[in-house]
């Protein structure tokens, strides 16, 4: 997979994020009501397109890319063809292996997507302005108030479009309702500058704390992440620091044992860490985005694997220290 | 992972063994609960309403076959001088009192702490020759167009028995003999005659309750003296001795106050035949728990005894199914009683209600995992967290099926709107499934009538009538091809589903008629307030409060139809009427497109989409607000809204033409307030807040809501804390009553074979989120595996 990453001065080049325009739409992909794994009690996350980092174990591989994808999903498509006759690009091929999307070709318009009558093809990623965001999230506002939930921005990076994030969350913030920004942190701390005092929570992933094995497989700096943790918790800002356990990337234990001690040093206001193990699911994600995925193949890892990363960072002296995802069937 | 739900491993041994016996049904022919048919002799006599099943559509053609066995397998009772002079009430009653005085067997089984065994009868009506005669022409007449309008779709409907709240408590404290009392001082408050023989109706049948329990008496003493094992020797004599008592004389301890509820209660089933569905306790915890601190505090029970003594009492209820036992052991095959007990909520003065017994309810549920009595959850905003979290608990160890859970600020809005007193409103009871009504002194009627809101959609567009056999239902309301607006198919659907209404209402008041006419229950209006304050039986307008509920079917499919012909017709022009019509007629064969397209692509119900469920709304408000403007003629009884639909959304399917939501001749109908069948993809809030706008409390009946959550959204104590929060959240801005469900791996399994119908399904892993039905098949596979089996 290419790994590549936006530099500092390829964010100030990236106008379609960071435009200093004072009103400019989100790009979303998902947004998802009773999201009960993103920070504090119901709340609904809204998924940003866009990433300054190519993960290999990306999970949301729909995320990565800030232009919309087309999608096809086979259980759905009953084979009306009525895209192919709307195609202008003639992008779109039905072979016996499914449909095969020339993704040089298509522009992304949509008319296949307007035209299939199934809902086979769709596509993920859709401009919201704040006002339509406010009214999607805000409907949900008993329940975030009946469980000290909220909103959280997740993604993709939201951070990435933070011109968006800058006008929506003051509106947030006068409701009370409490915003959480899921950040992988490879972002220049002046995005995180302009946002900072309308957030309640960060949820930051520390994935790799070794400098050249981050570069390798996440295309990022891990200096600016570390960074921009600690200057999150020095402002006093509560955060959950989460860690994804990637078999054969950041399963080892001596990972494990520095991403806690940095928590423990850096970070006094870390209310939890949280270890996600690797999951699988997303196969068939990649599949229909048209991307090899290198870990397709990769096994789960055992639950007495996750069990020691937890006792490892509670060795620390780490409290609040969870794990939770998918583990490996059989041969517990 | 999904632990199915099992009995505990600590009930005390005389428990487990009773449990055993009751799910041995083979086994025991010493006693089984089978229908007891009971004649007067004559040759005209009638031991079966068909009024009763109406209903129960899967019945209509076994209908002669159950009347014809039951006259031949009945026992004649010996009639007392001058019988066939009395009046009908009368007679019900001396015949009522004849049989449980002396027909009825009696059974004491071994270990058993509570006592009452056969109560499943067919009693006579007791009808003259003149009488019969009348009935019957009624009753073909009634049954004859309510087949016919079930046959094209319309409704079903009846005059069902049970689902009432009788008053337990008074007999508690008052016992028969006090209750006897307070009839004979209305009856000298009457001047008509019949008001004053109705009385002594009453006080005839209820006057058999002291020598049946005495017969219990008797049986336990005659055990007792062959008894070896001196505790249970000294158990069979508590026994008589507490059956020489109640329920004649008002209780005193915590075991006689269980044993005279449950002689009370199946001698109400006795009464109304079988099998009295819906019969119900009302708020168990409440009436009983000053019998349970006092012994107590005096030290003469202990916790362990309560709990010993609750789950006897708990088992007999599940001997109602014994009637259907030779055609399928498992607890019922159609799980169709729904004896209720009301649990928690707020006390009159608006408190928490939630007590100690309250408590030690749920502890017994969790070890019994038995479905009856079926257990009704009051949730409301001063319900504490700690019984709300032990509630969860609860849903999560038993996939849900503990209890429902009925919600309290919603529930008493509608039985306010219904003209109920605060008083009653607030102590309320639940019968049946979730229907919310007086406690002991209504006669809701839920259940009794059921149209099919979908219907009227076909009658639109094929002008009244049935697309299946042409026949007409309705009258005209023009052709659809004219229409120029949305407003006026709108306007047209209304029309037809108010002569739908009408149809129903008119042929329900028929059955209202009959059974108040011929078929009094003197014994159970006994317990109902009003019946001897107006001389009146409780089928015939006596309670407080008389409704007769009409629980609408398949309102999602109805709303989604609407908003499919208004965005594709009306608002983009993308179809045209005619291309609708013709697709529809011919079931979609051929316009597979067009029905996907309808299928997928139109808003639904369930989505908090505005644009759909605004029509659900205007369609519930209205059908609600039209019925609760009727009333049956003959009793009185005001109609009034609710959504139970039962099964009919599967009885409707084939009946009903294919719909402008996409869906096919034959596939289900939405249930209760539910969404259609994998439509609502947007999870629990949206779907919660869509019931929410209905504004249910026109449907002052209550609403089912049935939603399904996966084992890793209660996984742990934060996922259960969200959960509860959740609920919360639904008393607010949801419907009346909730049912939770899990997915287990056969839902999965259906999900991958039938992705249409599943496209709501949700996994969700931290950082991650996707559709279940578009993953591919071996992802699929890994998950229901996990699902089976420890994650």
């Amino acid at each position: 997979m290419l790994k590549t990453s936006l530099g500092e001065k390829e964010f100030e080049r990236s106008g379609d994020f960071i435009s200093g325009a004072k009103k400019v739409d989100g790009i979303i992909f998902n947004i998802q009501r009773y999201s009960t794994e993103d920070g504090p009690g119901i709340r609904t996350t809204v998924f940003m397109k866009g990433c300054p980092l190519r993960c290999s174990w990306c999970q949301n591989p729909e995320g990565l890319s800030k232009e919309p994808d087309l999608v096809w999903y086979q259980t759905r498509c009953v084979a009306a063809l009525e895209c192919l006759k709307v195609c202008r690009e003639e992008a779109l091929k039905l072979t016996e292996e499914g449909m095969s999307i020339d993704r040089e070709k298509c522009t992304r318009c949509g008319e296949c997507v307007k035209a299939c009558p199934a809902g086979a093809l769709e596509l993920i990623g859709k401009r919201y302005n704040t006002e339509e965001l406010l009214d999607e999230v805000l409907r949900d506002r008993v329940f975030y108030e009946k469980s000290n939930g909220g909103v959280t921005f997740g993604g993709g990076e939201p951070m990435l479009q933070v011109d968006f994030l800058e006008d929506i969350l003051p509106k947030l913030k006068e409701t009370n309702i409490h915003v959480a920004i899921d950040t992988c942190g490879a972002v220049p701390w002046k995005y995180f500058e302009r946002i900072i005092d309308y957030v309640d929570l960060f949820l930051f992933d520390l994935k790799l704390l070794d400098e050249q094995k981050f570069r390798e497989y996440t295309g990022g700096n891990i200096g600016l992440v570390t960074d921009n943790a600690r200057q999150i918790s020095s402002r006093k800002i509560p955060m959950w620091v989460r860690t994804p356990i990637i078999p054969g990337y950041t399963d080892d234990e001596e990972n494990i044992r520095s991403i806690s001690e940095f928590v423990v040093r850096n970070l006094p206001t870390a209310q939890r860490y949280d270890l996600l193990s690797f999951n699988n699911m997303c196969k068939s994600k990649y599949e229909r985005l048209g991307m090899n995925w290198e870990l397709k193949d990769v096994p789960l890892i055992e639950k007495g694997d996750m069990e020691e990363f937890r006792k490892i960072a509670e060795g620390t002296g780490l409290s609040n220290v969870r794990w939770s995802g998918p583990t490996r069937i059989g041969g517990e | 992972m999904v632990k199915i739900w099992e009995p505990s491993e600590e009930l005390p041994d005389r428990i487990k063994k009773l449990r055993e016996e009751y799910f041995s049904f083979y086994d025991r022919g010493y006693f089984r609960n089978e229908v007891i048919p009971f004649t007067t002799g004559t040759e005209w006599d009638e031991l079966y309403s068909y009024h009763d099943w109406g209903d129960v559509p899967e019945l209509f053609n076994y209908f002669a076959g159950i009347r014809d066995s039951l006259r031949s397998m009945a026992i004649k009772v010996d009639l007392p001088e001058n019988f066939w002079a009395e009046s009908s009430a009368t007679r019900r009653a001396v015949f009522f009192r004849k049989v449980i005085e002396e027909y009825l067997p009696v059974k004491i089984l071994n270990g058993e702490l509570i006592v009452g065994s056969h109560f499943s009868t067919a009693l006579s009506k007791c009808f003259t020759k003149k009488e019969a005669k009348a009935w019957w022409k009624e009753e073909s007449k009634w049954l004859k167009e309510m087949v016919r309008l079930h046959d094209v779709g319309v409704m079903n409907c009846g005059a069902i028995s049970g689902h009432i709240v009788p008053d337990y408590k008074k007999v508690l404290e008052k016992g028969f003999k006090g209750i006897k009392e307070e009839i004979e001082q209305q009856m000298e408050r009457h001047d008509e005659k019949g008001e004053k023989d109705y009385c002594k109706s009453m006080i005839i049948a209820i006057e058999g309750t002291k020598r049946f329990a005495e017969r219990y008496a008797e049986e336990a003493e005659k055990i007792a003296k062959g008894e070896k094992n001196e505790q249970r020797k000294k158990e069979l004599l508590e026994i008589a001795r507490i059956c020489k008592k109640v329920p004649w004389e008002p209780a005193e301890t915590f075991h006689e106050a269980l044993q005279s509820v449950w002689f009370t209660h199946m001698l109400d089933m006795a009464a109304e035949s079988y099998p009295g569905p819906g019969l119900s306790h009302g708020r168990f915890d409440q009436y009983m728990y000053p019998y349970y601190k006092k012994d107590i505090d005096e030290g003469r029970l202990t916790k362990e005894f309560a709990k010993e003594l609750l789950e006897c009492f708990w088992i007999k209820h599940n001997y109602a199914y014994d009637f259907m036992g030779f055609v399928g052991v498992k607890q019922g095959i159609t799980s169709g009683f729904g004896q209720l007990m009301t649990l928690g909520g707020i006390t009159k003065g608006g408190e928490d209600a939630v007590n100690e017994l309250t408590w030690l309810l749920l502890d017994v549920i969790d070890d019994m995992n038995m479905l009856e009595p079926k257990r009704n959850i009051r949730i409301s905003k001063k319900t504490s967290d700690k019984f709300l979290m032990r509630v969860c608990e609860s849903i999560r160890k038993t996939q849900g099926s503990a209890f429902l859970l009925n919600f309290d600020e919603n529930a008493i809005k509608g039985l306010l709107w219904e003209g109920l007193s605060e008083e009653d409103a607030i102590d309320y009871g639940v019968v049946g499934c979730l229907e919310n009504t007086a406690q002991g002194k209504d006669r809701s009627g839920t259940v009794d009538v059921n149209p099919n809101l979908a219907k009227p959609v076909e009658l639109v567009l094929n002008n009244g009538r049935d697309m299946l056999t042409g026949k007409l239902v309705t009258s005209k309301t023009g052709r659809p091809e004219e229409f120029l607006s949305y407003e006026e198919f709108e306007e047209a659907y209304f029309e037809q589903l108010d002569q739908c209404l009408e149809k129903a209402l008119e042929n329900a008041s028929k059955a209202d008629e009959i059974r108040a006419k011929y078929e009094p229950t003197p014994y159970l209006s006994s317990l109902i307030e009003g019946c001897a304050e107006k001389g009146k039986d409780v089928r015939n307008g006596g309670p407080v409060y008389n409704f007769i509920t009409v629980e609408g079917v398949g309102i999602a499919t109805a709303a989604d139809s609407l908003a499919a012909v208004k965005k594709f017709v009306y608002d983009d022009k993308q179809i045209s009427m005619e291309e609708l019509i013709e697709a529809i007629k011919n079931n979609f064969e051929g316009k597979e497109n067009l029905r996907r397209m309808l299928s997928t692509k139109a808003p639904k119900y369930g989505n908090d989409d505005d644009y759909v469920d605004s029509i659900a709304r205007n369609i519930s408000r209205h059908w609600t607000e039209e019925v609760f403007t009727r009333t049956s003629p003959y009793t009185g009884r005001r109609f009034r809204g609710g959504y139970l639909s039962w099964n009919y959304f599967i009885d409707f399917a084939p009946l009903t033409a294919a719909t402008p939501d996409g869906r096919l001749r034959g596939t289900y109908l939405s249930n209760g307030i539910q969404p259609v069948q994998g439509k609502d993809k947007k999870g629990p809030t949206a779907v919660i807040r869509s019931a929410g706008k209905l504004g249910l409390e026109t449907a002052p009946n209550g609403a089912s809501q049935v939603i399904a959550f996966s084992s890793a959204s209660l996984k742990d104590e934060e996922h259960l804390e969200k959960f509860a929060s959740l609920l919360r959240a639904y008393g607010e801005v949801g419907g009346t009553a909730l049912q939770i469900n899990m997915i287990d791996p056969g839902t999965l399994k259906d999900a991958q074979k039938k992705p249409e119908e599943y496209e709501n399904l949700l996994v969700r892993v931290t950082g991650y989120n996707a559709y279940f039905t578009v993953l591919g098949k071996e992802i699929q596979d890994e998950i229901i595996a996990r699902e089976s089996h420890a994650v």
